[in-house]
C-alpha cells in the first residue's frame, strides 16, 4: 500500500461547528455525548394525527437567543449579517447557517491566505425545508395571494447553500449533494476530491438541519422505519442501536460543518489541524429499496480505506451507522466483522445516534465531529440505552459509558435508502 | 369600494409597520407616502415580501399586473386602497 500523499494532496480538518437539540456549541455538545445525554423528546409541536411522536426537536430554536448565550464566540460583523440574512430564512437555514459560522471562526478565518474565489462550499443535504414547504402548500390550498412571498426561493435546497455563501462570501465552486441518509459523508467525499484536484484551496462542507414534514414522519411509520411501539412515553429510551429492543431509528433535528483545506494551505496560513481525512468512499447497491445491503456497506468501507492508504488492523474506532433498526445494525455489524475480521472484536464501534437520533442529511457531519471531538479527548462515548443484548451482535458497542481510549484512525459509516453506502475514514493530526 | 381616511391610515400604518420589521435600512425613519421603499435600501426580494405581507395583514388581494405598475408607497396605498374592503362598522 502507498505511503502518505504530498501535502497537496492531503485534506485536513481546520474549523467544525455543530447545532444540536444536546449541545449547540462543540464543548456543549461532546459533553452531553459523553454524559450520555439523549435528545430525544415527544415532539413539541407535532401534528396531532401523525403518528411520529417522538424526536430530537429544535422547533422552539431561537436564533437571537442562541446568539445572546454565543456571546463573544462570534464576531460582532457575522451576528449582525446573521440577524439580517435568517430573518426571511425558514427554520433548517436559521439552525444551520450558525453551525457554519462556528466552523468558520473554528478554522480562524476570514485570512488573508485564503482568497474567497478559492474557497468552496458543498451542502450536504436535500428535501431540507420540508415541513416549511408542507405549510406552504397548505397555505396555497387555502389562498394563494397569502403564501410566503419568497416561498419560490427560500423552499430551495440551494437557498440554504446560498444563504450561508452569502454570509461567509464564499465565492468559489457551490452546490448541494445527496444521498439519503449518506449524504454527509458523501459531502466530505466530493469537498474532498475539489481539495486534491486543486479545483479550491478550501470547502466548507455543511450538514443541514431537515426541517421534518408531517407525512414523511408519517409515512416513515407505515413502513416501520421508525420507533413508534414501545417508547413514545419514555422517548429517551426509544434510540437504541445493537439493543435487542430496538426497533426503528429516531428522527432529530440538527447541523453541523466542517472547514477542510489542504495540509500544504494550512501549514501555510498556520492554522490549527482538528484531524485529516485520510479518504472517503461511496457504493450503490442498484436498488431503490431501503433493505440494507452487506455487500456495499463493505466495498463502502473496504474502498474508503484504500483511498486512505490504511490497513483494516491500523483502524482504532468505528463511528457506526447504527441507527436502531432491527435488520440495519445487524447487517451493519456483519459488515464490520467482513472488513476487519478478527480485529472487529478490538474494535469500539459506537452510535452517536443513540443520544442524538438520526439527523438525516446533517448525520454524517454530526458523526464526523463526533468522531474527531472524541479522537481529540481521547475517549469514547457511550452508546447508550444498552439494556437486553442481541446475541446476533457481539462487537464492543461502548455500552452505557464512556471511556479513555486512544483513536489514531476512525472511521464513520453513512448508509441510506436506496442502496447509498459511504464511509469517511478520519486520522489524527501528525 | 372605496374606504375612507382613517382606512387609509390604518393602511398606511400597517405597511410601515412591515417595512421597518423588512427593510434594515428604514428602521427609526419617519416613512412618508411619498417615499420608496428603494430610498431606504430595500431589495426585490424585500419589497414583495413588504407588500404581500401587507396584502395578507390587511385581507386584501390586488392583482399583480396592478401591483407591478406602483412606483412609490403612494402608489401601493392607492392601490390597497382602490381594493380595500370598507372596514366594519
Amino acid at each position: 500500500m502507498p505511503g502518505p500523499r504530498e501535502a497537496e494532496r492531503r485534506v485536513v480538518v481546520t474549523g467544525m461547528g455543530v447545532m444540536t437539540p444536546i449541545g449547540e456549541a462543540l464543548d456543549d455538545y461532546i459533553e452531553s455525548l459523553l454524559a450520555g445525554r439523549s435528545a430525544v423528546t415527544r415532539w413539541k409541536a407535532g401534528d396531532e394525527r401523525c403518528a411520529s411522536k417522538i424526536g430530537g426537536d429544535m422547533s422552539d430554536f431561537d436564533l437571537g437567543a442562541h446568539l445572546r448565550r454565543a456571546g463573544e464566540a462570534y464576531p460582532e460583523g457575522l451576528v449582525q449579517s446573521l440577524r439580517r440574512l435568517m430573518r426571511p430564512t425558514p427554520r433548517c437555514g436559521r439552525i444551520t447557517a450558525p453551525a457554519a459560522v462556528q466552523a468558520f471562526v473554528d478554522a480562524g478565518l476570514p485570512h488573508s491566505a485564503l482568497p474567497p474565489e478559492r474557497f468552496g462550499h458543498v451542502l450536504a443535504g436535500h428535501n431540507v425545508n420540508g415541513n416549511y414547504v408542507y405549510e406552504g402548500h397548505k397555505t396555497y390550498l387555502e389562498e394563494p395571494e397569502y403564501i410566503d412571498p419568497l416561498f419560490g426561493v427560500v423552499a430551495e435546497d440551494t437557498d440554504v447553500l446560498s444563504v450561508i455563501t452569502e454570509l461567509l462570501t464564499l465565492r468559489g465552486p457551490s452546490f448541494t449533494v445527496g444521498g439519503a441518509c449518506a449524504t454527509g459523508n458523501l459531502g466530505i467525499m466530493v469537498a474532498t476530491d475539489l481539495l486534491r484536484s486543486g479545483r479550491v484551496d478550501a470547502a466548507l462542507v455543511t450538514g443541514p438541519s431537515n426541517d421534518l414534514d408531517p407525512p414523511s414522519l408519517h409515512s416513515w411509520v407505515i413502513i416501520e422505519a421508525l420507533s413508534f411501539k414501545s417508547f413514545n412515553d419514555d422517548p429517551t429510551r426509544a434510540s437504541r442501536p445493537f439493543d435487542a429492543l430496538r426497533e426503528g431509528f429516531v428522527p432529530s433535528e440538527g447541523a453541523a460543518a466542517v472547514v477542510l483545506e489542504t495540509l500544504a494551505g494550512a501549514r501555510a496560513r498556520g492554522a490549527r489541524v482538528r484531524a485529516e481525512i485520510l479518504g472517503a468512499a461511496a457504493a450503490s447497491d442498484a436498488t431503490r429499496l431501503t433493505k440494507p445491503d452487506q455487500n456495499g456497506q463493505v466495498r463502502s468501507m473496504r474502498d474508503a480505506l484504500l483511498d486512505a492508504r490504511v490497513e483494516p488492523r491500523d483502524v482504532d474506532y468505528v463511528n457506526a451507522h447504527a441507527t436502531s433498526t432491527p435488520l440495519g445494525d445487524a447487517v451493519e455489524v456483519a459488515a464490520i466483522k467482513e472488513v476487519f475480521g478478527e480485529h472487529a472484536y478490538r474494535l469500539p464501534v459506537n452510535s452517536t445516534k443513540s443520544m442524538l437520533g438520526h439527523c438525516l442529511s446533517a448525520a454524517g457531519l454530526v458523526e464526523l465531529v463526533a468522531t474527531i471531538l472524541q479522537m481529540e479527548r481521547g475517549v469514547l462515548h457511550p452508546t447508550i440505552n444498552q439494556e437486553r443484548k442481541d446475541p446476533e451482535l457481539d462487537l464492543d458497542f461502548v455500552p452505557n459509558h464512556a471511556r479513555p481510549a486512544r483513536i489514531r484512525v476512525g472511521i464513520s459509516n453513512g448508509f441510506g435508502f436506496g442502496g447509498l453506502n459511504s464511509c469517511v475514514v478520519v486520522g489524527r493530526p501528525e | 369600494m372605496t374606504a375612507d381616511k382613517r382606512t387609509r391610515d390604518e393602511i398606511f400604518a400597517v405597511v410601515k409597520s412591515n417595512i421597518q420589521e423588512i427593510v434594515e435600512g428604514a428602521k427609526g425613519i419617519d416613512i412618508k407616502e411619498t417615499d420608496s421603499m428603494r430610498d431606504f435600501g430595500a431589495d426585490s426580494l424585500e419589497i414583495v415580501e413588504v407588500v404581500s405581507r401587507s396584502m395578507k395583514d390587511l385581507k386584501i388581494k390586488v392583482p399583480r399586473t396592478e401591483l407591478s405598475g406602483a412606483k412609490n408607497l403612494k402608489d401601493l396605498l392607492d392601490l390597497f386602497e382602490k381594493f380595500a374592503a370598507a372596514p366594519p362598522s
